[in-house]
Protein backbone atom coordinates (compact mmCIF):
# COMPACT_ATOMS: atom_id res chain seq x y z
CA UNK A 1 0.00 0.00 0.00
CA UNK A 2 2.96 2.33 0.55
CA UNK A 3 3.55 2.56 -3.19
CA UNK A 4 -0.12 2.96 -4.09
CA UNK A 5 -0.89 5.39 -6.88
CA UNK A 6 -1.47 8.94 -5.56
CA UNK A 7 -4.98 8.80 -7.09
CA UNK A 8 -5.84 5.93 -4.72
CA UNK A 9 -4.62 8.00 -1.79
CA UNK A 10 -6.53 11.06 -2.99
CA UNK A 11 -9.70 8.97 -3.30
CA UNK A 12 -9.15 7.58 0.20
CA UNK A 13 -8.63 11.13 1.56
CA UNK A 14 -11.80 12.29 -0.20
CA UNK A 15 -13.77 9.36 1.22
CA UNK A 16 -12.54 9.78 4.81
CA UNK A 17 -12.84 13.57 4.97
CA UNK A 18 -16.29 13.62 3.33
CA UNK A 19 -17.47 10.84 5.63
CA UNK A 20 -16.24 12.49 8.80
CA UNK A 21 -17.79 15.83 7.85
CA UNK A 22 -21.12 14.41 6.66
CA UNK A 23 -21.72 11.77 9.34
CA UNK A 24 -22.75 13.12 12.71
CA UNK A 25 -23.68 9.98 14.66
CA UNK A 26 -20.89 9.37 17.22
CA UNK A 27 -20.22 5.68 16.43
CA UNK A 28 -20.06 6.35 12.71
CA UNK A 29 -17.57 9.16 13.29
CA UNK A 30 -15.45 6.92 15.54
CA UNK A 31 -15.64 4.18 12.88
CA UNK A 32 -14.33 6.63 10.26
CA UNK A 33 -11.52 7.60 12.67
CA UNK A 34 -10.41 3.95 13.02
CA UNK A 35 -10.69 3.43 9.27
CA UNK A 36 -8.58 6.57 8.70
CA UNK A 37 -5.94 5.47 11.20
CA UNK A 38 -5.69 2.03 9.58
CA UNK A 39 -5.38 3.65 6.13
CA UNK A 40 -2.78 6.17 7.33
CA UNK A 41 -0.55 3.41 8.69
CA UNK A 42 -1.11 1.19 5.62
CA UNK A 43 -0.09 4.05 3.32
CA UNK A 44 3.30 4.09 5.07
CA UNK A 45 3.00 6.95 7.57
CA UNK A 46 5.23 6.21 10.55
CA UNK A 47 3.16 5.98 13.76
CA UNK A 48 5.75 7.94 15.78
CA UNK A 49 5.83 10.86 13.32
CA UNK A 50 2.01 10.82 13.19
CA UNK A 51 1.84 11.06 16.98
CA UNK A 52 4.38 13.91 16.97
CA UNK A 53 2.29 15.75 14.37
CA UNK A 54 -0.86 15.23 16.45
CA UNK A 55 0.88 16.34 19.63
CA UNK A 56 1.81 19.67 18.02
CA UNK A 57 -1.85 20.38 17.30
CA UNK A 58 -3.14 18.99 20.58
CA UNK A 59 -3.54 22.32 22.46
CA UNK A 60 -5.51 23.80 19.54
CA UNK A 61 -7.70 20.69 19.27
CA UNK A 62 -8.38 20.66 22.99
CA UNK A 63 -9.37 24.35 22.97
CA UNK A 64 -11.73 23.89 20.00
CA UNK A 65 -13.28 20.79 21.57
CA UNK A 66 -13.69 22.60 24.90
CA UNK A 67 -15.47 25.46 23.16
CA UNK A 68 -17.92 22.96 21.66
CA UNK A 69 -18.27 21.25 25.01
CA UNK A 70 -19.17 24.52 26.75
CA UNK A 71 -21.24 26.25 24.10
CA UNK A 72 -23.30 23.41 22.66
CA UNK A 73 -26.30 23.15 24.95
CA UNK A 74 -28.29 20.23 23.57
CA UNK A 75 -29.22 16.84 25.03
CA UNK A 76 -29.23 15.94 28.69
CA UNK A 77 -27.75 18.47 31.15
CA UNK A 78 -24.90 16.82 33.07
CA UNK A 79 -23.09 19.56 35.02
CA UNK A 80 -24.69 22.60 36.65
CA UNK A 81 -22.95 25.62 38.19
CA UNK A 82 -25.18 27.90 40.28
CA UNK A 83 -28.27 26.56 38.57
CA UNK A 84 -26.92 27.07 35.01
CA UNK A 85 -26.30 24.01 32.88
CA UNK A 86 -22.66 24.08 31.79
CA UNK A 87 -22.00 20.69 30.25
CA UNK A 88 -24.55 18.69 28.33
CA UNK A 89 -24.41 15.28 26.66
CA UNK A 90 -24.82 17.06 23.29
CA UNK A 91 -21.82 19.26 24.08
CA UNK A 92 -19.64 16.26 24.92
CA UNK A 93 -20.65 14.48 21.71
CA UNK A 94 -19.98 17.57 19.59
CA UNK A 95 -16.63 18.10 21.34
CA UNK A 96 -15.53 14.53 20.62
CA UNK A 97 -16.80 14.67 17.02
CA UNK A 98 -14.85 17.89 16.40
CA UNK A 99 -11.71 16.28 17.83
CA UNK A 100 -12.15 13.26 15.55
CA UNK A 101 -12.76 15.48 12.50
CA UNK A 102 -9.46 17.25 13.05
CA UNK A 103 -7.78 13.89 13.61
CA UNK A 104 -9.01 12.64 10.21
CA UNK A 105 -7.91 15.84 8.48
CA UNK A 106 -4.43 15.63 10.08
CA UNK A 107 -4.09 11.94 9.11
CA UNK A 108 -5.08 12.78 5.52
CA UNK A 109 -2.52 15.58 5.45
CA UNK A 110 0.13 13.17 6.78
CA UNK A 111 -0.58 10.65 4.00
CA UNK A 112 -0.43 13.26 1.23
CA UNK A 113 2.56 14.99 2.84
CA UNK A 114 4.41 11.66 2.70
CA UNK A 115 3.87 11.35 -1.04
CA UNK A 116 6.34 12.57 -3.66
CA UNK A 117 5.16 15.96 -4.95
CA UNK A 118 5.94 15.10 -8.58
CA UNK A 119 3.91 11.88 -8.41
CA UNK A 120 0.95 13.80 -6.98
CA UNK A 121 1.24 16.42 -9.73
CA UNK A 122 1.38 13.68 -12.38
CA UNK A 123 -1.67 12.01 -10.82
CA UNK A 124 -3.64 15.27 -10.76
CA UNK A 125 -2.72 15.91 -14.40
CA UNK A 126 -4.08 12.42 -15.24
CA UNK A 127 -7.28 13.45 -13.48
CA UNK A 128 -7.43 16.31 -16.03
CA UNK A 129 -6.86 19.01 -13.42
CA UNK A 130 -4.94 21.88 -15.11
CA UNK A 131 -1.26 21.74 -14.17
CA UNK A 132 -1.31 25.39 -13.07
CA UNK A 133 -3.95 24.67 -10.39
CA UNK A 134 -2.41 21.42 -9.16
CA UNK A 135 1.03 23.04 -8.99
CA UNK A 136 -0.35 25.94 -6.94
CA UNK A 137 -2.09 23.49 -4.61
CA UNK A 138 1.11 21.53 -4.05
CA UNK A 139 3.14 24.68 -3.45
CA UNK A 140 0.55 25.83 -0.89
CA UNK A 141 0.87 22.49 0.92
CA UNK A 142 4.66 22.72 0.86
CA UNK A 143 4.42 26.16 2.46
CA UNK A 144 2.95 24.69 5.66
CA UNK A 145 6.26 23.21 6.97
CA UNK A 146 8.08 26.43 6.01
CA UNK A 147 5.44 28.44 7.87
CA UNK A 148 5.78 26.16 10.92
CA UNK A 149 9.57 26.46 10.84
CA UNK A 150 9.45 30.30 10.68
CA UNK A 151 7.04 30.40 13.61
CA UNK A 152 9.10 27.94 15.62
CA UNK A 153 12.31 29.96 14.92
CA UNK A 154 10.57 33.14 16.12
CA UNK A 155 9.50 31.41 19.35
CA UNK A 156 13.04 30.03 19.91
CA UNK A 157 14.60 33.44 19.22
CA UNK A 158 12.24 35.09 21.65
CA UNK A 159 13.05 32.57 24.39
CA UNK A 160 16.75 33.07 23.73
CA UNK A 161 16.19 36.76 24.53
CA UNK A 162 15.38 35.61 28.03
CA UNK A 163 11.60 35.30 27.72
CA UNK A 164 10.46 32.31 29.76
CA UNK A 165 7.14 31.29 28.19
CA UNK A 166 6.11 29.41 31.35
CA UNK A 167 6.23 32.63 33.33
CA UNK A 168 3.98 34.57 30.94
CA UNK A 169 0.35 35.02 31.84
CA UNK A 170 -2.28 33.60 29.48
CA UNK A 171 -3.15 37.14 28.29
CA UNK A 172 0.49 37.97 27.51
CA UNK A 173 0.96 34.63 25.75
CA UNK A 174 -2.03 35.33 23.49
CA UNK A 175 -0.61 38.78 22.74
CA UNK A 176 2.79 37.26 21.98
CA UNK A 177 1.38 34.67 19.55
CA UNK A 178 -0.65 37.42 17.85
CA UNK A 179 2.44 39.63 17.51
CA UNK A 180 4.53 36.78 16.13
CA UNK A 181 1.90 35.56 13.68
CA UNK A 182 1.74 38.73 11.58
CA UNK A 183 5.44 38.87 10.58
CA UNK A 184 5.45 35.13 9.92
CA UNK A 185 2.49 35.53 7.54
CA UNK A 186 4.21 38.56 5.96
CA UNK A 187 7.33 36.43 5.49
CA UNK A 188 5.25 33.73 3.76
CA UNK A 189 3.78 36.36 1.41
CA UNK A 190 7.27 37.66 0.58
CA UNK A 191 8.45 34.09 -0.11
CA UNK A 192 5.47 33.39 -2.35
CA UNK A 193 6.20 36.54 -4.36
CA UNK A 194 9.83 35.50 -4.74
CA UNK A 195 8.73 32.04 -5.82
CA UNK A 196 6.40 33.52 -8.46
CA UNK A 197 9.30 35.58 -9.88
CA UNK A 198 11.60 32.55 -9.88
CA UNK A 199 8.98 30.39 -11.61
CA UNK A 200 8.39 33.01 -14.30
CA UNK A 201 12.12 33.39 -14.78
CA UNK A 202 12.27 29.64 -15.42
CA UNK A 203 9.58 29.96 -18.07
CA UNK A 204 6.71 28.47 -16.07
CA UNK A 205 3.48 28.57 -18.08
CA UNK A 206 5.26 29.52 -21.33
CA UNK A 207 3.54 26.66 -23.16
CA UNK A 208 -0.05 25.42 -22.97
CA UNK A 209 1.00 21.84 -22.30
CA UNK A 210 3.74 20.55 -20.06
CA UNK A 211 5.54 17.31 -20.71
CA UNK A 212 6.93 15.07 -18.00
CA UNK A 213 9.25 12.07 -17.88
CA UNK A 214 7.40 10.81 -14.84
CA UNK A 215 4.21 8.91 -15.59
CA UNK A 216 2.02 7.37 -12.92
CA UNK A 217 0.11 4.21 -13.80
CA UNK A 218 -2.63 2.47 -11.89
CA UNK A 219 -1.69 -1.15 -11.21
CA UNK A 220 -4.20 -3.98 -10.86
CA UNK A 221 -3.83 -3.73 -7.09
CA UNK A 222 -4.58 0.03 -7.23
CA UNK A 223 -7.79 -0.68 -9.17
CA UNK A 224 -8.80 -3.37 -6.64
CA UNK A 225 -8.23 -1.00 -3.70
CA UNK A 226 -10.09 1.82 -5.45
CA UNK A 227 -12.98 -0.54 -6.24
CA UNK A 228 -13.09 -1.76 -2.62
CA UNK A 229 -13.02 1.84 -1.31
CA UNK A 230 -15.76 2.85 -3.73
CA UNK A 231 -17.97 -0.09 -2.73
CA UNK A 232 -17.37 0.50 0.96
CA UNK A 233 -18.04 4.24 0.62
CA UNK A 234 -21.23 3.72 -1.41
CA UNK A 235 -22.48 1.11 1.09
CA UNK A 236 -21.71 3.36 4.09
CA UNK A 237 -23.33 6.47 2.60
CA UNK A 238 -26.29 4.41 1.35
CA UNK A 239 -26.85 2.77 4.74
CA UNK A 240 -26.47 6.06 6.61
CA UNK A 241 -28.86 8.11 4.52
CA UNK A 242 -31.41 5.65 3.21
CA UNK B 1 38.26 31.82 33.64
CA UNK B 2 34.60 31.19 34.39
CA UNK B 3 33.16 28.22 32.58
CA UNK B 4 30.07 29.21 30.57
CA UNK B 5 29.19 26.10 28.60
CA UNK B 6 30.51 22.59 29.16
CA UNK B 7 29.79 19.80 26.69
CA UNK B 8 30.30 16.36 28.19
CA UNK B 9 30.76 13.55 25.64
CA UNK B 10 27.76 14.36 23.47
CA UNK B 11 26.09 12.33 20.79
CA UNK B 12 23.18 13.69 18.82
CA UNK B 13 21.21 12.48 15.84
CA UNK B 14 18.13 13.85 14.15
CA UNK B 15 14.95 11.76 14.08
CA UNK B 16 15.32 11.05 10.38
CA UNK B 17 18.52 10.46 8.44
CA UNK B 18 21.85 8.93 9.30
CA UNK B 19 23.72 12.02 10.49
CA UNK B 20 25.12 11.77 14.01
CA UNK B 21 27.27 14.36 15.74
CA UNK B 22 29.83 13.19 18.29
CA UNK B 23 31.50 15.68 20.56
CA UNK B 24 34.11 14.91 23.22
CA UNK B 25 34.16 16.93 26.44
CA UNK B 26 34.68 20.63 25.72
CA UNK B 27 34.55 23.71 27.87
CA UNK B 28 33.76 27.27 26.73
CA UNK B 29 34.65 30.12 29.07
CA UNK B 30 33.74 33.76 29.47
CA UNK B 31 36.26 36.18 27.94
CA UNK B 32 37.33 33.56 25.42
CA UNK B 33 36.76 33.44 21.64
CA UNK B 34 36.29 30.04 20.02
CA UNK B 35 36.15 29.63 16.27
CA UNK B 36 34.21 26.60 15.07
CA UNK B 37 35.18 25.66 11.54
CA UNK B 38 34.33 22.86 9.15
CA UNK B 39 32.90 22.18 5.73
CA UNK B 40 29.22 22.47 4.81
CA UNK B 41 27.08 19.77 6.41
CA UNK B 42 29.81 18.73 8.84
CA UNK B 43 27.64 19.52 11.90
CA UNK B 44 28.72 23.03 12.94
CA UNK B 45 25.19 24.40 13.24
CA UNK B 46 24.05 21.26 15.05
CA UNK B 47 26.90 21.74 17.54
CA UNK B 48 25.93 25.39 18.05
CA UNK B 49 22.27 24.45 18.61
CA UNK B 50 23.34 21.89 21.21
CA UNK B 51 25.47 24.56 22.91
CA UNK B 52 22.51 26.95 23.04
CA UNK B 53 20.01 24.39 24.32
CA UNK B 54 17.86 24.53 21.16
CA UNK B 55 18.65 20.84 20.60
CA UNK B 56 18.97 18.25 23.36
CA UNK B 57 21.62 15.53 23.04
CA UNK B 58 20.59 11.86 23.16
CA UNK B 59 23.82 11.03 25.00
CA UNK B 60 26.04 13.08 27.27
CA UNK B 61 25.27 16.34 28.99
CA UNK B 62 25.39 20.09 28.35
CA UNK B 63 26.06 22.31 31.36
CA UNK B 64 25.47 26.06 31.33
CA UNK B 65 27.04 28.14 34.07
CA UNK B 66 27.17 25.02 36.23
CA UNK B 67 23.58 23.91 35.65
CA UNK B 68 22.43 20.97 33.56
CA UNK B 69 20.90 22.42 30.39
CA UNK B 70 18.18 19.74 30.24
CA UNK B 71 16.82 21.04 33.54
CA UNK B 72 16.63 24.61 32.19
CA UNK B 73 13.90 26.06 30.02
CA UNK B 74 14.99 27.89 26.86
CA UNK B 75 13.81 31.17 28.39
CA UNK B 76 16.12 30.63 31.37
CA UNK B 77 19.03 29.74 29.07
CA UNK B 78 18.35 32.89 27.01
CA UNK B 79 19.16 35.16 29.92
CA UNK B 80 22.71 33.72 29.94
CA UNK B 81 23.40 32.42 26.43
CA UNK B 82 22.47 34.20 23.19
CA UNK B 83 22.27 32.76 19.70
CA UNK B 84 22.62 34.64 16.43
CA UNK B 85 20.98 32.71 13.60
CA UNK B 86 22.75 32.33 10.27
CA UNK B 87 19.90 34.36 8.77
CA UNK B 88 19.14 37.12 11.30
CA UNK B 89 15.79 37.84 9.59
CA UNK B 90 14.50 34.67 11.26
CA UNK B 91 14.89 36.19 14.71
CA UNK B 92 13.36 39.60 14.01
CA UNK B 93 9.61 39.91 14.14
CA UNK B 94 8.45 43.26 15.56
CA UNK B 95 7.43 46.13 13.26
CA UNK B 96 10.22 48.63 13.86
CA UNK B 97 13.75 48.48 15.22
CA UNK B 98 12.66 50.13 18.47
CA UNK B 99 9.74 47.71 18.99
CA UNK B 100 12.11 44.84 18.27
CA UNK B 101 14.44 46.02 21.02
CA UNK B 102 11.73 46.44 23.64
CA UNK B 103 9.51 43.50 22.58
CA UNK B 104 10.81 41.02 25.17
CA UNK B 105 10.85 43.54 28.02
CA UNK B 106 7.29 44.66 27.18
CA UNK B 107 6.17 41.06 27.21
CA UNK B 108 7.85 40.43 30.56
CA UNK B 109 6.28 43.62 31.96
CA UNK B 110 9.66 45.16 32.83
CA UNK B 111 9.95 48.78 33.83
CA UNK B 112 9.72 50.87 30.64
CA UNK B 113 12.21 53.63 31.47
CA UNK B 114 15.07 51.29 32.20
CA UNK B 115 14.20 49.16 29.16
CA UNK B 116 14.21 52.26 26.92
CA UNK B 117 17.54 53.42 28.36
CA UNK B 118 19.18 50.06 27.71
CA UNK B 119 17.71 49.88 24.21
CA UNK B 120 18.94 53.42 23.35
CA UNK B 121 22.38 52.75 24.72
CA UNK B 122 22.75 49.48 22.78
CA UNK B 123 21.43 50.95 19.52
CA UNK B 124 23.80 53.86 19.88
CA UNK B 125 26.72 51.57 20.53
CA UNK B 126 25.89 49.49 17.44
CA UNK B 127 25.42 52.68 15.36
CA UNK B 128 21.70 52.04 14.83
CA UNK B 129 20.04 54.71 16.95
CA UNK B 130 19.30 56.97 13.96
CA UNK B 131 17.31 54.12 12.41
CA UNK B 132 15.28 53.24 15.49
CA UNK B 133 11.90 53.96 13.87
CA UNK B 134 12.71 52.16 10.63
CA UNK B 135 10.74 49.03 9.68
CA UNK B 136 12.80 45.86 10.01
CA UNK B 137 11.81 45.00 6.42
CA UNK B 138 13.81 47.96 5.12
CA UNK B 139 17.08 47.14 6.87
CA UNK B 140 20.21 45.94 5.10
CA UNK B 141 21.73 42.54 5.95
CA UNK B 142 24.41 44.14 8.15
CA UNK B 143 21.85 46.28 10.00
CA UNK B 144 19.60 43.27 10.60
CA UNK B 145 22.53 41.36 12.01
CA UNK B 146 23.56 44.16 14.36
CA UNK B 147 19.95 44.57 15.46
CA UNK B 148 19.66 40.82 16.16
CA UNK B 149 22.85 41.06 18.26
CA UNK B 150 21.40 44.05 20.15
CA UNK B 151 18.21 42.12 20.96
CA UNK B 152 20.30 39.23 22.32
CA UNK B 153 22.28 41.62 24.50
CA UNK B 154 19.03 43.19 25.71
CA UNK B 155 18.22 39.77 27.16
CA UNK B 156 21.45 39.93 29.18
CA UNK B 157 23.37 37.07 27.52
CA UNK B 158 26.91 36.65 28.80
CA UNK B 159 27.92 34.03 26.24
CA UNK B 160 27.09 34.46 22.56
CA UNK B 161 27.01 31.92 19.78
CA UNK B 162 27.21 33.44 16.31
CA UNK B 163 26.31 31.16 13.39
CA UNK B 164 28.30 32.26 10.31
CA UNK B 165 27.98 35.99 11.09
CA UNK B 166 30.06 37.20 8.12
CA UNK B 167 27.92 35.55 5.43
CA UNK B 168 26.58 38.16 2.99
CA UNK B 169 28.37 41.09 4.65
CA UNK B 170 30.48 43.55 2.68
CA UNK B 171 33.94 44.63 3.84
CA UNK B 172 32.63 47.63 5.82
CA UNK B 173 30.02 45.58 7.67
CA UNK B 174 32.57 42.85 8.37
CA UNK B 175 34.84 45.48 9.95
CA UNK B 176 31.94 46.70 12.10
CA UNK B 177 31.29 43.10 13.16
CA UNK B 178 34.95 42.56 14.12
CA UNK B 179 34.77 45.72 16.23
CA UNK B 180 31.69 44.36 18.00
CA UNK B 181 33.42 41.02 18.65
CA UNK B 182 36.44 42.87 20.12
CA UNK B 183 34.16 44.96 22.36
CA UNK B 184 32.19 41.95 23.59
CA UNK B 185 35.42 40.11 24.45
CA UNK B 186 36.79 43.17 26.20
CA UNK B 187 33.61 43.24 28.31
CA UNK B 188 34.40 39.71 29.45
CA UNK B 189 31.68 37.94 27.45
CA UNK B 190 32.38 34.59 25.87
CA UNK B 191 31.95 34.00 22.15
CA UNK B 192 31.72 30.96 19.92
CA UNK B 193 31.75 31.88 16.25
CA UNK B 194 30.93 29.42 13.49
CA UNK B 195 32.76 30.40 10.36
CA UNK B 196 34.65 29.34 7.30
CA UNK B 197 35.71 32.88 6.52
CA UNK B 198 39.53 32.97 6.25
CA UNK B 199 39.59 36.70 6.98
CA UNK B 200 37.91 36.20 10.36
CA UNK B 201 40.12 33.21 11.23
CA UNK B 202 43.27 35.16 10.34
CA UNK B 203 42.12 38.20 12.30
CA UNK B 204 41.97 36.21 15.53
CA UNK B 205 45.12 34.03 15.55
CA UNK B 206 44.93 33.66 19.34
CA UNK B 207 41.37 32.32 19.24
CA UNK B 208 40.73 28.73 20.11
CA UNK B 209 40.01 26.58 17.03
CA UNK B 210 37.51 23.76 17.03
CA UNK B 211 37.08 21.72 13.89
CA UNK B 212 34.02 19.72 12.92
CA UNK B 213 34.48 16.99 10.32
CA UNK B 214 31.78 14.58 9.18
CA UNK B 215 29.89 14.80 12.45
CA UNK B 216 32.98 14.53 14.66
CA UNK B 217 34.03 17.52 16.77
CA UNK B 218 37.83 17.79 16.94
CA UNK B 219 38.92 20.14 19.74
Amino acid sequence: MKKADPRVKLFWVLLCTTGVLVFSRPFWVLGIALFTLAGTLSFGVDLQSLLQRLRRFLPLLVVISLLHLLFVQTGEALVFIRGYQVITSGGIIRGVITLVRFFVILCSAAVMGNENIRRVLAALTKLRIPYLFSFMLMIALRFIPSFQSSFSDAIIALQLRGVDLNKLSFRRKIRMYGDLLLPVVADAVVKSRQLAIVMEARGFGAFDKRTSYLEVRMTAWDWIVTGALFTLGAAAFGYYFF
Amino acid sequence: MISAIALLDLAFHYGRGNFTLFCPSLDFSLGELSLITGSNGSGKTTLSKLMSGILKPQQGEVRMFGKTASSLRLGEIGSQVGYLFQDPSRQLFAGTMWKEMTFADDLLGKEQTSSAERASSLLERFDLLALKDRSIYYLSGGEKQRLALCTILMGGARFLILDEPTVGLDRQNRRILYGIIDDLLAEGRGLAVITHEDELIERYPEARRIKVENGQVLP
